[in-house]
């Protein structure tokens, strides 16, 4: 958690950085300033993350009083929103090893080829044409939701950090600690289990 | 598009680079390759059209407002750490 110092690393100045400084030159009580600006961002995530509010909550918690703890050493080597959610990321991995889940499953390419002739498409279904606007619901949003925490966590990471969250792959890998080609290779996976099940939800619906 | 009595062995890996394309994370030759292949290969393109429709629906899902009381417990604890005095 703690960044190691880099004389040679340019600082990266976003719009954090001044309360940062701040908060690190003696004004502690700002820190519930930077909580606010992400309080929204990182309810969401750890919701995504962990299978029910406690948890998520939990979560949150321990990922602000670790940012606390370590925000001194802090250096600016990268966007501050980008070390938050490596903080998140980190307090929830370790959350889930303590935890008694299942292993956890691992998602292969082929199991998301056609089995037979049969099931290759013929046709682009109503729903990857209509207009976003008409699709998107409170329904369909709930489904997403509940697809992506049905998602081995390895996957779910990735996919919530890229498509959710925004971030390009090579700052996913960074708060991830992955390769690049690693962060692809779960997020393909991860999209394409996602697809199947949307494609289930929509046949189901006709 | 045209009728889809090729030999699907192309197919996988195409399947395999969809989502770099998307992103825009392949060079120029696989990207032609992808529409080349795409262009006649009804089962590629309608694999690509849902899963770009799968990544547009993960990107516009709404968040969730943050419970009042959650955020409420949250200041309450930010406020009890002991704060380091000043340097």
């Amino acid at each position: 958690m703690t960044a190691k110092k880099n004389p040679n690393t340019k600082k990266i100045k976003d719009e954090d950085f001044d309360l940062i400084q701040a908060i690190n030159s003696g004004q502690a009580d700002k820190f519930h300033e930077l909580v606010k600006r992400y309080e929204q961002k990182l309810y969401n995530f750890s919701l995504r993350m962990c299978r029910d509010h406690s948890d998520a909550e939990d979560m949150i918690q321990e990922t602000f009083l670790n940012v606390f703890r370590y925000l001194k050493d802090f250096r600016y080597e990268t966007k501050f929103k980008n070390w938050l959610y490596k903080v998140a990321a980190s307090t929830c991995i370790k959350k889930r090893r303590k935890s008694k889940f299942a292993p956890e499953k691992e998602l292969s390419l082929e199991e998301f080829l056609p089995g037979n002739e049969s099931e290759i498409p013929d046709h682009v279904p109503d729903w990857a044409m209509m207009p976003l606007d008409k699709l998107l619901n409170q329904e369909l949003s709930s489904t997403i939701n509940q697809e992506i925490l049905s998602l081995p966590k390895k996957y779910r990471l990735v996919i919530v950090l890229r498509d959710i969250e925004g971030f390009s792959t090579a700052e996913t890998a960074q708060i991830l600690n992955l390769s690049p080609s690693n962060v692809k290779v779960r997020l393909h996976r991860a999209r394409l289990y996602l697809r199947d099940k949307l494609k289930g939800y929509f046949e189901n619906d006709q | 598009m045209t009728s889809d009595d090729h030999d699907h062995s192309h197919c996988l890996e195409m399947f395999q680079k969809l989502s770099e394309y998307i992103d825009g994370e392949l060079d120029h030759v696989n990207c032609a390759e992808i529409e080349k292949h795409a262009e006649n290969c009804v089962a590629c393109f309608t694999c690509l059209e849902t899963l770009k429709r799968t990544i547009a629906i993960c990107k516009n899902v709404k968040d969730q407002p943050v419970p009042q009381e959650f955020s409420r417990k949250l200041k309450e604890i930010i406020q009890n750490i002991p704060k380091p005095t000043s340097p």
